[in-house]
């Protein structure tokens, strides 16, 4: 068991970020393959050109928010590595936050420890922030609306989720789980939800809590579809998006509403990449898709969100975890940061999980990985020995969303499903924290 | 070149080549006999690839001479390289990586004109050209200069190429243009002086042209990768919606 308290593991933690940025400095000097992340040199020039009164969008492939450049400003007239330490920061809050989301649900210390340690010392995680990767940020605003949404906390809930659907699009597909989520049956004005507690038995066989689900009357779903805090989420979050995003447009015009908002939309990439799409999309680049088979590559994609957000929305960080892993899998263009978005809620998940490390969880650890580096392989010999691949390349992509189908399969299979909340007229004495 | 792509939408080689005989003719400096441009032969010693896969390394060297005949009249002057290197429809040069000054800080100044979109394949994209500037030393035009070499590495990037049912496409890389311009210290005020190897010098460097060969896609895989793409979307689809029923709380009886 581990007696590592939270405070030594995120010291510890911060101090080997802090080496990393350093190495990573040294080895762009020092060495031909550099540590830095090239999307850090996109951000650093835009936040340079907004720094100087200029549009950030000036610089080529530069398609995020301006509040990421805005963000990123210190690095022009402090450090270069300024932004890195903002990432970094970022990445040990998702630490924090994770033990916060776990402690709420009164989970015991030493799965609390190990959740964090998942985190904060994956080699995918703790290189992402240190080489200058803004995903770090987007975590941590989304278990920040989870911590929110778990205290009855809707406005600021609401609030984060309208600016970090601003900044990074995909987190929509939360949408309407969180409306689901917000179950007047548990929410309701003046009253903090009632959080249910893990119990020791989530190790275990499977088991469902259904039982608190079936007095909630169907009958009165229409009535209460349209609930306060429901209207409330949807207009807060609704009018923070509207009113960054208006407020960019009239700054940078179509430019900003092109490269940040509709290009991610409607992002189709000839180019390699994890997706199994990306070899269809390249053999048919020179003529324009039909209606029907851009309809029929989004279909998979909007039929397993729907049936996830139906069957999962009452457990919402499981729901989160299943439909960002589906939504990565399924996408036209899969590149190795988007796994930073289902890695900082896999910790989440795991406690209530009765699959075993050994030999299951290793299992799956091993066929995520393999099929990964497979694919990588391929890609080497393609990008950098210039060998025409494209056919196995392909082929590796079908088979990494095989396995990442057979994976989400096996974590939903051995999932303790059950609500995040529980009724208050159902236990008048229990304190609420 | 940016005075090229002032007047001109993209880069062809036919427009390019009257544009810089325009350029030269109205460059001529006072003072230098017109047929003195003999005396000033840069030449491509040698042009290679380096590296394999998508991104390799353009390795030229560039050497100068200056002929037999100085002009003592000539006042202080300061000269420079030009060299601009024409690159075929699939390739590119990504500007921000040149400016890396760790790299080429031999360089006074580095620039990409043209298609500098880093992502759009081949069949979508213009070409481009990369301008260097090399410093060439003060009143070089006095002294008889047996070559004087500079050696350049221009890092490239491959973009993706048309459909080719060999699975690969050929792009060849010709030699750079090269010319020499120096400003000379008039009575009234400075000119600038543009110098070019005359035509027939050209033919006598060692190697015209590089072949790189770049993988790419072949038609016909199109209707199969197609379908099974599809078809293990599909599969994909019904498993995950198959096991979400089967196993979320829904239809599972209480414990």
């Amino acid at each position: 068991m581990i007696s590592l308290k939270p405070r030594s593991i995120l010291l510890i933690s911060a101090i080997f970020r802090v080496g990393l940025i350093l190495f990573g400095e040294w080895q762009d000097t020092h060495v031909e393959v550099r540590y830095t992340d090239v999307d850090y040199l996109v951000f650093s020039d835009a936040a340079s050109l907004m720094a100087s009164g200029q549009s950030p969008y000036k610089r080529t492939t530069y398609r995020y928010s301006p509040l990421l450049a805005f963000l990123l400003i210190p690095n022009s007239f402090t450090s270069r590595c300024w932004g890195k330490f903002l990432f970094s920061a970022s990445d040990l809050f998702v630490g924090l936050f994770i033990r916060i989301i776990l402690k709420q649900r009164k989970v015991p210390d030493d799965l609390c420890t190990y959740s964090m340690l998942i985190w904060l010392f994956n080699p995918f995680t703790f290189t992402i922030g240190t080489r200058g990767n803004c995903e770090p940020i987007v975590c941590a605003m989304i278990l920040w609306i989870i911590i929110c949404l778990n205290n009855g906390n809707v406005v600021q809930a609401a609030f984060w989720y309208g600016l970090i659907v601003h900044f990074r699009i995909y987190p929509i597909i939360y949408a309407l789980p969180i409306i689901i989520f917000l179950d007047p049956c548990f929410f309701r004005s003046g009253t903090k939800p009632l959080l249910s507690d893990w119990t020791s038995d989530q190790g275990k066989a499977r088991q469902i809590n259904s039982e608190l689900t079936d007095k909630c009357v169907v009958s009165d779903a229409l009535k209460s579809t349209f609930t306060r805090s429901r209207i409330l989420f949807g207009l807060i979050s609704g009018t923070v998006f509207l009113l960054c995003t208006g407020f960019f447009f009239r700054l940078y015009g179509w430019e900003f509403l092109h490269e940040a908002l509709l290009y991610h939309l409607t992002r189709t990439d000839p180019r390699h990449n994890f997706s199994i799409y990306f070899y269809h999309i390249y053999l048919n680049y020179e003529r324009e898709l039909s209606v029907l088979e851009k309809l029929i590559s989004f279909l998979p994609q909007f039929i397993v969100q729907l049936v996830l957000i139906l069957c999962f929305a009452k457990d919402l960080v499981f729901c989160f975890f299943v439909q960002t892993v589906a939504f990565v899998a399924f996408n036209k263009v899969i590149t190795a940061q988007y796994f930073v978005w289902f890695f900082c809620l896999l910790p989440l998940i795991l406690p209530w999980s009765n699959m075993k490390l050994k030999w299951k969880g290793l299992c799956c650890i091993l066929l995520w990985m393999g099929a990964q580096t497979h694919w990588l392989l391929w890609g080497y010999l393609l990008e950098f020995k210039g060998k025409n691949v494209f056919l196995q390349l392909w082929m590796a992509s079908l088979l990494f969303l095989a396995a990442n189908t057979f994976i989400l399969i096996v974590l939903i299979r051995h999932h303790n499903y059950g609500p995040v909340f529980r009724q208050h007229t159902d236990l008048k004495t229990t304190k609420t924290t | 070149m940016k005075s090229y792509f002032e007047n001109y939408e993209s880069l062809h080689d036919s427009s390019f080549e009257d544009f810089m005989a325009h350029q030269l003719s109205s460059s001529l400096c006072q003072g230098i006999p017109d047929n003195w441009n003999v005396g000033v032969r840069l030449s491509v010693r040698e042009l290679s690839l380096i590296g394999e896969g998508s991104h390799r390394h353009l390795s030229s060297s560039i050497r100068l001479q200056i002929g037999a005949a100085s002009i003592p009249k000539l006042p202080a002057h300061l000269c420079e390289v030009i060299v601009i290197q024409r690159l075929p429809l699939g390739v590119f040069a990504d500007p921000f990586e040149l400016q890396n000054p760790h790299k080429h800080k031999a360089f006074r100044d580095i620039a990409v004109f043209g298609d500098t979109n880093l992502e759009l394949p081949s069949f979508q994209s213009n070409r481009s050209a990369v301008e260097f500037h090399i410093d060439a030393g003060s009143n070089i035009l006095f002294m008889q200069n047996n070559g004087t070499e500079f050696n350049l590495l221009l890092p490239l990037h491959a973009r993706y190429q048309p459909l080719d049912e060999s699975g690969y496409s050929v792009v060849e890389i010709g030699e750079p243009d090269m010319l020499m311009r120096c400003s000379v210290e008039g009575k009234q005020h400075k000119q600038s002086c543009l110098f070019m190897s005359p035509p027939n010098e050209k033919a006598k460097s060692t190697s015209a042209t590089v072949a790189w060969k770049i993988p790419a896609g072949m038609k016909a895989h199109a209707g199969f990768v197609s379908v099974i793409t599809f078809v293990t979307a599909l599969l994909s689809t019904l498993s995950i919606v198959y096991a979400s029923m089967f196993w979320s709380g829904t239809k599972v009886s209480k414990t």
